[in-house]
């Protein structure tokens, strides 16, 4: 089965500003692939290129098997799109503005789109002008899902919902891969991108930084440590950290007060990358306490974001085809 | 279920207020100044006309007011009537691409299963309609008020005279549809399309003053289409075809501009 996006060497120029540098990467069919990045980054950009809303200055794109900007109309029908920016007209209601998309790019079974509003806890029948930022944005999901395209296409899709809609969302994205489709989403808040996405493009000022699984970007990620133990000398306790790869910021302090028991230690350290080395050094000690924290994948994407250049992230370490993928974006 | 000219039936639906606000305008515009007639026609009116300046009744196009078709061209069809015609237009015009676009509405519409041609195109026809629907009921109205009014109307000069008055209209609004093609900005439409119509107005206002100033009728759209007073004297139809060509031709570059650029940006 073809990728349902494929781009490579994209480049977009806006007069004599370029604010795509050479992208490359693809998409799998039947995944979530989430693209992250601060505002401004050129998420966006991807986007409007995917639906061919503007056009790149280099490079191709291929979306569900064809260009964009050849394929015309038949194309667009197979993907919803849910704009960042969005607008809908005022003095109408959602129903007709529902029906109107509905006329263009049907199919629609008027039923389907009943039960996404009931979900997602719409009333269809009030006036857009009075809906509030959030039900807005439900209106923008209920025309992106609604005529069941194989490619969805969402810009920050869950900005203005709350909580409890966030989850539906998630759950119309998974029931939608669940069927075959593949979604492509853009957020600036990492946790997002993390529940839905199974693969994830970190975008920095135009360019990939990186290409990873949310579960390759686990393993880059910082993770807090902190344990104690007894019966070993502090300078032993260092050395045997100093054998792990990844511990870092290495703090070993001796305990002498009373209630500790004589020779305990407590350290304090950093790890980032796998966990297995590490249990097996420590399983040489006599520990007491053992604190390993979740690692914060907003601090990943930061560290990532501050490295002085692009491509010094570390995260696709695995090997996986994305990995390779965001090599190819180094280039730019 | 795919509807036939979705754009086009969503063009028409959504503007019915306004277009019924123009009906209502011109409409008024009728039967205030053709009533009038029959009191201030004939020689009071000769002696009044007698009494302005040449200049401006040359420009106000006055010189055959005393006439039931000189009197409906002048007022109706040559000023208020022109001037409620085109500012419809060139609102419609502006709104429909230009507009569309610079409220951010255009962009999620050019993600569904339309092309941009057929955006400009079938926008363009929802405006020709109501241009259409606007021209009928002056042509109704004028022959309705052309008894009572003692105007003496033939009624072929009148169905032309409404022609070239729909295709004035038709022109400004194409020139404010195509440069908001062209631009993404309503601004540059209403300018464009206000252009056409003002610069038509001033340019045989001007012209008619002086053999001097008399190639500034050349460049009239307003003079080609009323240079001969059609009410009086029936169209000329070079001009009216020439005025729907270069509309259509405004359409197309609307098109394919669109077609060619960016959105949205």
């Amino acid at each position: 089965m073809t990728q349902a996006i494929v781009v490579e060497g994209l480049r977009k120029k806006f007069g004599a500003r370029e604010v795509l540098h050479g992208l490359d990467f693809a998409v799998e069919p039947g995944t979530v692939f989430g693209v992250i990045g601060p505002n401004g980054a050129g998420k966006t950009t991807i986007m409007r290129c995917l639906l061919d809303i503007i056009r790149p200055s280099a490079g191709s794109i291929s979306v569900l098997g064809q260009d964009p900007r050849q394929a015309g109309t038949a194309l667009r029908r197979r993907i919803g799109y849910l704009p960042g920016e969005l607008h809908l007209e005022d003095r109408t209601t959602g129903r007709r503005i529902l029906e109107h998309f509905a006329a263009i790019s049907g199919p629609v079974e008027p039923r389907h789109v009943d039960g996404l509003a009931e979900r997602l806890n719409l009333d269809l029948d009030r006036q857009t002008r009075k809906l509030s930022k959030g039900n807005k944005q439900k209106l923008g999901l209920l025309q992106a899902f609604m005529h069941k395209p194989e490619l969805l296409v969402l810009d920050e899709p869950t900005s203005g919902l709350d909580p409890l809609v966030q989850q539906v969302f998630h759950t119309m994205v998974r029931e939608a891969v669940d069927e075959g489709a593949t979604v492509f989403l853009s957020s600036h808040v990492l946790s997002e991108v993390q529940q839905a996405a199974d693969a994830v493009a970190i975008l920095r000022d135009g360019e990939i930084v990186t290409v990873a699984t949310v579960e390759a970007l686990r393993t880059a990620a910082v993770r807090q440590l902190r344990f104690s133990s007894t019966g070993a000398e502090p300078h032993d306790v260092g050395a045997l950290l100093a054998r792990v790869p990844g511990v870092a910021n290495v703090a070993v302090r001796e305990l002498k007060a009373d209630g500790h028991a004589a020779g305990t230690v407590e350290v304090t350290a950093t790890l980032s990358g796998l966990v297995q080395p590490l249990i097996q050094e420590l399983s040489r000690l006599n520990l007491t306490d053992l604190v390993l924290e979740e690692p914060d994948l907003e601090d990943a994407v930061l560290t990532l974001y501050a490295g002085q250049s692009p491509g010094t992230g570390q995260a696709a370490g695995n090997g996986d085809t994305s990995g390779r993928r965001a090599e190819g974006a180094h280039r730019a | 279920m795919p509807r036939i000219l979705p754009l086009f039936t969503k063009g028409l639906a959504d503007s019915w207020r306004s277009t019924l606000a123009w009906a209502l305008g011109l409409s008024a515009a009728c039967m205030l100044y053709l009533p009038l007639f029959p009191s201030i026609g004939g020689t009071q009116m000769e002696d009044m006309i007698n009494a302005l300046p040449p200049e401006m009744t040359k420009a106000l196009n006055y010189d055959q007011i005393a006439s039931g078709p000189g009197y409906t061209q002048a007022t109706m069809f040559g000023l208020l009537g022109f001037l409620l015609m085109s500012m419809a237009s060139v609102g419609w015009g502006a709104a429909a691409v230009g507009g569309d676009e610079e409220s951010g509405l255009l962009e999620l519409t050019l993600a569904h299963s339309v092309t941009r041609v057929q955006v400009v195109l079938e926008r363009a026809l929802a405006i020709l309609v109501r241009i259409a629907l606007l021209s009928v009921l002056v042509f109704l109205l004028v022959l309705g008020l052309n008894g009572p009014s003692q105007l003496g109307i033939d009624v072929g000069h009148l169905a032309g005279a409404v022609l070239l008055f729909a295709a004035l209209a038709l022109l400004s609004g194409t020139a404010a549809l195509c440069a908001g093609a062209l631009s993404g900005r309503k601004v540059y439409g209403i300018a464009a399309g206000a252009a056409v119509a003002v610069l038509g107005y001033v340019f045989n206002a001007v012209g008619r003053q002086s053999p001097d100033v008399e190639w500034l009728l050349n460049l009239s759209p307003y003079h080609w289409a009323y240079g001969n007073s059609p009410v009086a004297n029936g169209a000329d139809w070079g001009a009216a075809i020439g005025l729907y060509g270069i509309s259509l031709a405004l359409i197309g570059l609307g098109a394919v501009a669109l077609q060619r650029r960016d959105v949205g940006v």
